[in-house]
């Protein structure tokens, strides 16, 4: 029997590229699972493997050049192998994207109106006159004052929280299930940002749809998902629900990541910020171990040769390091201070 | 061409910078963050007001139209800057050490090749990286490794003054926090005074002694970091407060967050004072007469007519 409220399934993705350095393994072996109506963040930083594990789900990928391999199965149907036709009918329409760069996503040369009819078009069964009525609507439902008006103006007319907003309105316009939204409010400032989140909730509040919300900055996290995924140089090393995350952190990543938050206490103590120690080695430098021991203060011979398997360590927070492995190294760990 | 307006990007600013402060600025894009830094460097020009400049020994110059004969190469030595963007701050056709070189060369701060040469060793060592990275070009470097390399050029000179625009905002957060370390060491090292602009609230409070908060070309409000912090009085300030995330999933604020609509266009400012068409607390004045800053405690001015209306009504109470 499948469970009629799983929508996505991702089961040991791998996108390899082929460089002149060598293979480069942006995605390497990810699993996860998405339900309906449920927010899951993934979290890493720049190179980490997020933005092409989004592309890889779309069909965004050009295969060949890059290799592709795992399964992802979206509401039963598998999409690694699909033909580009059977693609197009579901990306932009049962699954669609949200990009980080709203001033670079829209076509100068076009108008609004005629970028947000050309889904209508392709997607959509409406006459001409309902789908601008749509359109319309669904710009307003974004709080775009004068939507009449700025459906015949051009995105150079926008600033970029609106255009921010256009680009949601053009994502929910054929009402998916599914919505990646890729860093959507980075380019943006913070009262923007605080707005177009708290619009995203709403609308998908109301639609009971899906996010694939990623993102480097844990504060959006807080505020926004159910679930969070860290990801490390093209692997998942830390899953769970946000309150575990945020208050049981178990991957010394994790915690890393944790405590490079700017706190008051810092400077009225006098101290210099924590950070963590070393860079993200190269995807021609990973050894075969742990990707993460060059930097972990807790890394042991195993870390460095043998790639730590995930571990569950209580219902839905699972983590991939061997210090969890056995239970007396988890009660040191978990009284450390970071 | 055409002229449909003037960019007023900057209307009234008073600051100034004393030895070893550190002066942070806050707003949104589009506040005048960047213009302010900008003009201090003499990169723009401003169309009123004046920029007094104090030489090493006290002396006074006004700067504000352009730098004399006399004065030009200590200013330029005294006052350095760093960018937001390291991919973009340094020249992809030079190496390391030649970005390094040029302004000790520009400033003829050595005759002797070699002391010049064991210079941009020792500089680039106080930033944190390999002597020997001198020979190589900037696109061999992370952003982290490049933004290391601007401020060991920034620093060559022995500056009294730097101007920090965005350090940190094109890096990762890991990244993030060893360049404030290294910045707030250099400074102590150096006896530096800093103006550190930047929208991250939480990394400005850490840096500054003051901070002021812009607003369309406007100081909104100025004050000690801490009084910032503890008390924002302005409803620009507050809201700005409010709108930065807790980093705590069970006391989420969305949705707690005020402020609606977006800043102004700066070509056709609002009258009176700028924030009013976005402030729920505006009141009729608001529209015709811009507020004027008002000292609320020691140090902490801010620029509201509601500030105004308290002071009024207990002074005629008192």
């Amino acid at each position: 029997m499948t469970d009629t409220r799983r929508i996505l399934t991702v089961e040991n993705l791998k996108t390899y590229f082929k460089t002149p350095n060598g293979i480069v393994k942006a995605v390497d072996g990810i699993s996860f699972h998405l339900d309906k109506g449920e927010t899951l963040a993934l979290v890493g930083e720049s190179g980490c493997g997020k933005s092409v594990t989004a592309q890889s789900i779309l069909g965004l990928i050009k295969v060949p050049p890059a290799k592709l391999t795992g399964s992802v199965v979206f509401k039963g149907q598998e999409l690694v192998g699909l033909s580009d036709d059977k693609y197009r009918d579901i990306r932009g329409m049962q699954i669609s994207m949200i990009f980080q760069e709203p001033m670079s996503a829209f076509d100068p040369l076009y108008t609004i109106g005629q970028q947000l009819m050309e889904i209508a078009k392709v997607h959509m069964p409406w006459s001409y006159q309902e789908a601008k009525q749509r359109i319309i609507d669904s710009l307003r439902l974004v709080h775009i004052p004068e939507p009449e008006k700025r459906y015949s103006e051009y995105p150079h007319e926008m600033s970029g929280g609106m255009l921010q907003r256009i680009m949601i309105a053009m994502a929910l316009l054929p009402s998916p299930e599914l919505i990646i939204a890729d860093e959507p409010t980075t380019a943006l400032d913070v009262t923007i940002q605080a707005q177009v989140l708290n619009l995203m909730q709403e609308l998908q509040d109301s639609y009971n749809g899906s996010m694939i919300f990623i993102t480097h900055d844990l504060g959006i996290v807080a505020e926004i998902a159910d679930r969070v995924h860290v990801m490390y140089a093209g692997k998942i090393v830390e899953k769970a629900s946000v309150i575990d995350l945020f208050e049981n952190p178990l991957h010394p990543y994790t915690k890393g990541l944790l405590t490079s938050r700017v706190k008051r206490e810092y400077k009225k103590e006098g101290k210099d910020l924590p950070y963590i120690k070393g860079h993200v080695p190269k995807a021609s430098e990973f050894s075969t171990g742990c990707r993460f021991h060059s930097r972990c203060t807790y890394a042991t011979e195993t870390c460095k040769t043998t790639m730590p398997p995930e571990i569950e360590t209580e219902k839905g927070h699972r983590v991939a390091c061997f210090l969890f492995e056995r239970d007396d190294l988890v009660e040191n760990f978990a009284n450390a201070k970071p | 061409m055409q002229v449909t307006g003037y960019v007023k990007a900057l209307e009234k600013v008073d600051f100034s910078i004393s030895e070893r402060e550190t002066i942070g600025i806050v707003g949104e894009s589009g506040c005048g963050k960047s213009t302010l830094g900008k003009t201090l460097v003499k990169i723009h020009e401003p169309t009123a007001g004046s920029i007094i400049y104090f030489d090493p020994n006290g002396k006074s110059y006004d700067i504000t139209n352009g730098l004399t004969k006399e004065v030009r190469s200590t200013f330029r030595k005294d006052v350095q800057m760093i960018f937001q963007n390291p991919y973009d701050s340094l020249d992809p056709r030079m190496t390391i050490r030649d970005t390094i070189l040029e302004p000790i060369q520009t400033h003829k701060l050595f005759k002797n090749l070699k002391d010049q040469d064991r210079y941009v060793r020792e500089l680039l060592s106080k930033v944190g990286l390999d002597p020997d990275y001198g020979k190589r070009y900037p696109h061999e470097f992370s952003g982290g490794q490049r933004q290391r390399i601007a401020i060991a050029r920034s620093i060559s000179v022995n500056p009294r003054l730097l101007i920090c625009d965005e350090p940190t905002s094109a890096l990762d957060v890991s990244v993030q926090s060893q360049i404030i370390n290294l910045l707030k060491q250099i400074q102590r090292e150096h006896n530096m005074a800093f103006i550190f602009i930047s929208h991250n609230l939480d990394v400005v409070y850490h840096m500054s002694d003051r901070i002021l908060v812009m607003y369309l070309g406007n100081i909104v409000e100025s004050a000690p970091s801490r009084a910032i912090f503890d008390n924002p009085t302005h409803p620009y300030t507050q809201a700005l407060m409010s709108a930065i995330p807790n980093w705590n999933p069970r006391e989420r604020k969305l949705g707690t967050v005020k402020l609606e609509g977006e800043p102004p266009s700066p070509i056709n400012p609002p009258t009176g004072c700028p924030f009013h068409p976005r402030c729920e607390f505006r009141m009729d004045i608001c529209a015709r007469a811009k507020p004027e800053p008002t000292e609320i405690s020691s140090g902490h001015f801010c620029a509201c007519h509601l500030r105004d209306l308290t002071i009024d009504s207990s002074r005629s109470a008192g």
